[in-house]
């Protein structure tokens, strides 16, 4: 009697003593990849609220204030650049970018995932491998197009082009999400005397709902971080949006403008990174098509 | 006969009604609803693609952009150029080294996350937040944060006494590389971790189960259970992210210009320098045809294997 209770103390003991080892093993390894992804914005955060002269200070401790947090960065970054107008021209070209990809991928998407008509497979394929022609490829010769449609240096050149890249990648999601509606509704819509377009309206569109709003997101966020046709494209201040803005404006000759370049980081990071986050888990419903319930 | 005649008044009155009953026909309706996205392409993908294989055979400069037909001159020039065989082997180490750390580290986080803990959303929303940044700010914060003065990672890793100086990161070859690797893996490790999460958490709890009542050890359950079955999930994260890293230019543009001595030019990078730095739309186009028939070839595998995985 009493070995068996002795037996099971001791048993329980090394129990709690290796959950409590699993639980530190786990934390630590959490904590790990947490530093490893958030220690740049940390950084960020930092070096945008730093006085100039502890910010260049080597003898400082580079991670903590040695003089009080200052605002004279971001008020550089507000008076003394364009910021105000990449905001404006990155929300006007990315609503026509959403604009033009939903008017796009909507139609197609469903055509492609609902539709049989011959050759369906292969435009599908056929779009998706559009996503696989590097902008370094299209750059060029786009380049030479943009100029024929006088869009030079235009930030609408930015509207026209970046749909190359967000109609593939968003009638693929789009795809996954009218996959995942059974189509005994649709019939059930037909039976009911429906036509094909009343059932893609009233039917199938309202439930996918999330798809569209995920796709719109996309577009909006892709054409925002884009970087390449942008650098190519355009090159008044005028004309930036903010992602290109941030990162060309702020370096003048040799001299990095740090404290305001990493103010400007943040304030395009962090609302993206809200939304992102608010709809990542629709966005991997989406991207893993019908895979997923 | 009634809901005939219902129809047809329908039809009258309202002009919606009546061009969904025209486009009634199934083949119809679909070569419609397609037709704007290829439209598009065709315009804007098609027909620049188009362009740029003609500047890959001729001499056109952006000054100049209506050249002569030079043959293979380009080609020739393009595969003498050391710099360019350098960029060729850069895109291949970089592409594979920052696609097995993102598999291998996001299969741990993956499982990380499946766990239920106290805060679970909290850390994935932090975990997140590098996908979430547009990646030009990404790899300008690394910049900064490499920088040969300031650099806060020496600073660490001097007060935490793994060196006496660190390396000028960004200004020597195989720190460079290694940092280029390791903003790509920062950036891309969030999407593979997601995808792997959703993927793993689709696999039926019974049939995990019933491997292990089977004796089947994690390895086992990995390789033959889990894998098969999130298979077709995999390959569309692993094509997503092979695409994205395989043509980007953003990270070394930014961070070295391909610099020291064209040592870390990707073909992304050095066509960029060549075709509008330098002006030689030729050129430019030549190197990165380069990066066509491999996507072409890794796209396909993947989609023939995506499709016999969803049929069976």
């Amino acid at each position: 009697m009493a070995t068996i209770a002795q037996h099971r103390v001791t048993h329980s003991t090394a129990f709690r003593v290796r959950r409590l080892r699993n639980q530190i093993l786990f934390w630590s390894v959490i904590a790990l990849f947490v530093i490893f992804a958030c220690f740049p914005v940390y950084w960020m955060f930092v070096t945008t609220f730093k006085e100039v002269n502890d910010l260049y200070n080597l003898q400082n401790n580079p991670l903590l204030f040695h003089l009080p947090p200052t605002l004279d960065q971001v008020r550089y970054l507000f008076e003394q650049t364009n910021f105000a107008k990449w905001v404006e021209n990155t929300a006007v070209v990315g609503g026509a970018v959403v604009i033009i990809t939903v008017l796009i991928c909507v139609p197609a998407a469903y055509a492609l995932a609902r539709v049989r008509f011959p050759g369906s497979d292969s435009l599908g394929i056929g779009i998706f491998l559009t996503y696989l022609v590097p902008p370094t490829l299209l750059f060029l010769p786009l380049s030479q197009l943009v100029a024929g449609f006088g869009l030079n240096d235009s930030k609408w050149s930015l509207a026209l082009v970046y749909p190359t890249f967000t109609i593939p990648f968003c009638t693929w999601l789009l795809m996954g999400f009218f996959k995942n509606v059974p189509r005994e509704i649709t019939e059930a819509a037909r039976v009911d005397g429906c036509s094909r377009l009343g059932a893609m309206f009233r039917v199938v569109l309202p439930l996918s709902v999330p798809g569209i709003l995920t796709i719109c997101i996309f577009a909006f966020t892709l054409a925002m971080q884009e970087y390449v046709y942008a650098l190519t494209f355009v090159s008044s201040s005028d004309e930036k949006m903010i992602t290109l803005g941030v990162v060309t404006d702020l370096i003048r000759g040799d001299v990095f403008f740090w404290g305001s370049l990493m103010a400007g980081a943040l304030i395009v990071s962090i609302p993206v990174a809200i939304v992102y986050n608010l709809f990542m888990d629709t966005f991997v419903r989406g991207i893993t098509g019908g895979a997923l319930k | 006969m009634a809901e005939l005649a219902q129809r047809r008044s329908v039809g009258l009155s309202n002009p919606g009604a009546w061009i969904g009953h025209v486009l009634d026909g199934e083949r119809l309706f679909g070569f419609v609803l397609v037709a704007p996205a290829i439209i598009y392409i065709v315009l804007l993908v098609g027909y620049p693609f188009a362009i740029a294989l003609w500047f890959t055979v001729s001499n056109a400069t952006t000054a100049h952009p209506i050249a002569e037909f030079t043959g293979l001159t380009n080609l020739l020039a393009v595969w003498d150029d050391d710099i360019f065989r350098r960029a060729l082997a850069n895109t291949f180490i970089f592409t594979l080294t920052s696609q097995a750390l993102q598999m291998i580290l996001g299969t741990g986080l993956a499982f990380l996350l499946l766990k239920q803990f106290r805060g679970r959303r909290f850390v994935r929303g932090l975990l997140m937040i590098p996908f979430t940044i547009p990646i030009a700010i990404g790899a300008m914060a690394w910049t900064w944060m490499l920088n040969p003065t300031y650099s806060v990672i020496n600073w660490i890793g001097v007060h935490a006494g793994l060196f006496t100086q660190g390396p000028n990161w960004l200004g020597e070859e195989y720190p460079a590389m290694i940092s280029i690797i390791l903003v790509n893996v920062w950036r891309n490790l969030p999407f593979s971790a997601v995808v792997l999460t959703a993927g793993i958490s689709a696999v039926p709890q019974e049939i995990l189960e019933a491997a292990n009542l089977d004796g089947a050890n994690w390895w086992v359950r990995w390789r033959k259970v889990i894998v098969p079955i999130i298979a077709p999930i995999l390959y569309i994260a692993l094509l997503f992210s092979l695409v994205f890293t395989f043509t980007d230019m953003t990270v070394v543009w930014l961070m070295t210009r391909g610099n020291p001595v064209g040592a870390t030019h990707v073909i992304a990078s050095y066509a960029f320098q060549t075709g509008v730095v330098a002006g030689s739309l030729g050129r430019g186009a030549t190197m990165s045809l380069f990066l066509f028939p491999v996507l072409l070839v890794g796209a396909l595998l993947l989609l023939r294997n995506l499709k016999a995985r969803t049929i069976d």
